[in-house]
């Protein structure tokens, strides 16, 4: 075995331990400058789309078609003033948005772009290097993303930003288990947990096919990791005016903005990589046999990737706020016990059909089991339904004895007072302009008016 | 063995150097207009009224909800292999990581009887 | 395949490929810092932070000892997790809160002193294991072809079974445990919307209470509103912002000078 074919490269591709480090640092420049310029446009995309679903133009003024909005607003907020509060505790506010950035960049580097291509006479895979846990990267970047949220709303000393912080940070771990468990089963396919080996295990059928369950989880729960609407309830701004970055301005919010839509990007990327076949070319294009090949599927990649991030936008186009209750029994109540017992029969099934048992009898044994615990739970949940009925029907019983309140309304033949009658203004007065009104009130402090 | 981890340092430094010099580096580009209503803390308009932070102002309900996130996070963390490695383990192993995704439920079964999933 | 290499190539310090002896020497220090800060810093946040940043090492370590999925669950768990739950009880405990100088558990010095010493028989076995020769072993083998984890399946699944499954235990106990300590139990049902406004009518006062610091002076939460005729609006003050209920009944009249219109 060659030096090269380290522990850390995955199954899969060799070569990213022999790169020279020029190269190394061009793909980390390469990423890095991606990131930066799909944040750039998805915030124009996102403007301009929820822009045409309200029947509005969206940002048209600067630039072509108004594209370099999103890097005027940029500019904008480099020289804005930078107000910090007094309360504050000035390390961990400055070190917050520092820490929400961070993570968002890493969790990108084990993101495959492409295949292996010819770069500057280097065959190299288009990605920045492929551990076999690749996945658990980007869970580890998603939960230390939580830090710059609790400590910004900490770190603020104030109301809002503290309510903020800690609601947000309670969504987000609590979406965090969800999008755990809904990658089980993708393991379970893909045998592995590189994020290459789970592409190369999607060449004949892309895993969102056969794993839709886990698929709309994952999507439903990442857009609570993001704290996206319907689901930023970190930032209600009805309730909690801008939830944890209320007191930041200038760079230091530009770094939470960013942050979030990186994090747009990453989890779209990861569905991508996870469900969507990677990079891997849709099916019509699949059929032309050099879509997979070179440079092609990075186009792939990216336009899946947009169509995820259309969703995205879509959702906050469509839907409202959730109140946090709802927010958190969908979470709890619905997506990790439909998780749990989905992860088991898909193991079940392929467990069985491992082990050689005929394939209706594999799938019908642990799908039957499954809706046995399905139907229990369900008998239950509606028992307690009729129960919880009978008593709103007695609570309202009870009422019907009493008499029914009502708004209280002025009575029919209410007799309106009569104006009173406006007293002469006093020449003499203790105030100058002070009109009669103003004396009919008792001010106490007559003596110094 | 640490070449893997290479490009990740990398992308670290170039990331970590961004987020200090942008944050560093904004109260230089900026505007500096003393205004004492700017720094007290932003209450819409309404004066803020100086409160100790003292203890119980939230809900302890934060506490279980992390409480669970920490015993999920660890199942999480144990099917992962299970789910990698399924293939060699077998029945065997389907029946283990049953049983251990059924203990777990039972917690969580009783955290929802008894009301810990509830938010008011 | 015993070299290990960094990019640059088969550089080595002493016994220790160089990669990993620079990783060491620089994530050894911030380790150490961030333990010794966890104990000496004040601010309860603060200490937690420094905890923090030893974890992260801590999962870096792993990381370069050729345990990449031990050192990725140590940063999610740890630094993501139980973290995270510090975080939550100081900031529910609240930021100026101080250390309390009267102990409520009795006899906790003794039993500091007792779990002390027991740490430091532990530290010295594992320190005087370490200064012994030990043959070290390969993890390339159990590594290659990114096998990490399945080895680790491996060996969770068959040899250590047992402890896995007493895991599980452990977690039911830990959920149990935060909902004994943590959870308020509801008394009756939660009150339908339909309950709420009735109730709220019966109440006779359908409308909302007056907002603080109307035609007053300051709109702050502590400023009582004031009626038409000068006089203290008393449902205006939030109750929780009065030191008492003599504090309430003693707010300024107009008579005693608190001015209405200005």
């Amino acid at each position: 075995m060659s030096p090269v074919a380290l522990p850390g490269s995955g199954q899969n591709v060799p070569g990213f331990g022999d790169l020279p480090i020029w190269l190394v640092l061009i793909k980390v420049l390469l990423v890095f400058v991606f990131l930066v310029v799909m944040t750039l446009f998805a915030i124009v995309f996102e403007r301009k789309v929820v822009g045409r679903m309200q029947n509005r133009i969206g940002p048209n003024r600067v630039g072509p078609w108004g594209t370099l909005q999103s890097l005027a607003d940029g500019m904008k907020l480099a020289f804005k003033e930078e107000i910090i509060p007094v309360l504050a505790d000035k390390a961990v506010y400055w070190l917050a948005p520092v820490v929400s950035a961070v993570p968002a960049f890493l969790a990108f580097s084990v993101i495959p772009f492409g295949p292996t291509v010819s770069m500057f006479g280097h065959r190299t895979p288009l990605q920045l290097t492929d551990l076999p846990v690749g996945v658990l990267v980007v869970f580890a970047c998603s939960s230390l993303g939580v830090y710059g949220i609790v400590l910004s709303g900490w770190a603020s000393g104030s109301t809002y930003p503290l309510l903020g912080g800690l609601r947000s940070a309670a969504q987000m771990i609590s979406y965090e288990v969800a999008m755990g468990l809904s990658m089980v089963a993708v393991f379970l396919f893909a045998g592995t947990m590189s994020t290459s080996g789970i592409v190369s295990s999607q060449d004949h059928l892309w895993n969102v096919i056969p794993l839709i369950v886990s698929f709309c989880i994952y999507a439903i729960s990442v857009v609570g990791e993001t704290n996206r609407a319907p689901f930023d309830l970190a930032e209600a701004e009805s309730e909690l005016v801008g939830g944890f970055h209320t007191e930041y301005s200038s760079f230091k919010f530009a770094m939470f903005f960013l942050a979030e839509y990186i994090n747009m990007i990453t989890v779209s990327a990861l569905a991508t990589t996870l469900f969507l076949g990677g990079w891997r070319a849709p099916w019509p294009l699949s059929l032309w046999h050099g879509a997979n090949a070179g440079w092609w599927p990075v186009l792939w990649f990216v336009g899946k990737v947009v169509a995820f991030i259309f969703v995205f936008v879509w959702l906050r186009g469509t839907l409202p706020r959730l109140r946090y209750d709802q927010f958190m029994h969908l979470g709890w109540k619905t997506l990790i016990p439909i998780n749990l017992v989905w992860i088991l029969a898909v193991t079940s099934i392929h467990v069985l059909r491992d082990r050689g048992w005929p394939a209706w009898k594999a799938t019908v044994l642990p799908l039957g089991i499954v809706l046995l615990l399905i139907v229990v739970p369900a008998l239950m949940a509606y028992e307690g339904y009729t129960a919880r009925r009978l008593a709103a029907a007695a609570e309202d019983d009870e009422d019907a004895g009493r008499e029914e309140p009502t708004f209280p309304i002025p009575p029919l033949d209410l007799r309106v007072p009569t104006s009173p009658v406006r007293r002469e203004p006093v020449t003499a007065g203790l105030r100058g302009g002070a009109t009669a009104l103003d004396r009919t009130i008792d001010h106490g402090d007559t003596s110094d008016g | 063995m640490l070449a893997p981890y290479l490009p990740i340092l990398l992308l670290f430094a170039l990331a970590t150097g961004f987020a200090v010099f942008s944050v560093g580096i904004a109260p230089f580009t900026g505007p500096r207009r003393y205004n004492k209503a700017k720094l007290d803390f932003y209450e819409c308009g309404i004066e803020p009224t100086p409160q100790p932070m003292g203890p119980s102002r939230f809900p302890v309900k934060y506490y279980l909800t992390a409480m669970l996130f920490i015993v999920f996070d660890i199942e999480i963390i144990f099917l992962y292999p299970y789910a990698v490695a399924n293939k060699a383990l077998g029945l065997f192993g389907l029946v283990e990581i049953i049983l251990f995704v059924a203990t777990v439920f039972v917690a969580y079964a009783y955290v929802w009887r008894r009301g810990g999933l509830d938010w008011d | 395949m015993h070299e290990v290499l960094l990019a640059a190539g088969p550089l080595r310090h002493g016994t220790v490929p160089l990669g990993e002896a620079i990783a060491f020497w620089v994530l050894g220090p911030i380790a150490l810092a961030g333990a010794i800060g966890m104990v000496l810093l004040r601010n309860a946040v603060h200490s937690a932070l420094s905890l923090v940043a030893t974890m992260g090492c801590l999962g870096a370590f792993y990381l370069i000892q050729q345990g990449p999925f031990l050192g990725l669950v140590q940063i999610i768990v740890y630094t993501g997790a139980i973290m995270i739950l510090f975080l939550f009880v100081l900031m529910i405990v609240g930021r100026d809160a101080s250390d309390s100088l009267v102990e409520t558990l009795r006899g906790q010095r003794w039993a500091a002193a007792l779990l002390g010493v027991g740490f430091a028989l532990l530290v010295a076995i594992g320190i005087g294991r370490a200064v012994s020769p030990v043959t070290p072993t390969d993890l390339n083998s159990p590594n290659a072809g990114g096998n990490n984890v399945h080895s680790i399946a491996a060996l969770l699944f068959t040899r250590y079974l047992f402890a896995f499954e007493l895991t599980s235990a452990l977690l039911i106990v830990a959920a149990v445990g935060a909902m004994v300590l943590a959870h308020v139990e509801r008394e009756g049902p939660r009150p339908s919307q339909k309950r709420l406004a009735r109730e709220r009518i019966r109440s006779g006062r359908p409308q909302p209470l007056p907002g603080p610091g109307v035609l007053s002076q300051h709109n702050a939460i502590g400023t009582p509103a004031l009626l038409p005729d000068g006089s203290v609006a008393r449902e205006s003050v939030m109750v929780g912002s009065m030191e008492s209920q003599e504090e309430r009944q003693a707010l300024p009249t107009p008579s005693a000078g608190e001015g209405g219109f200005e």
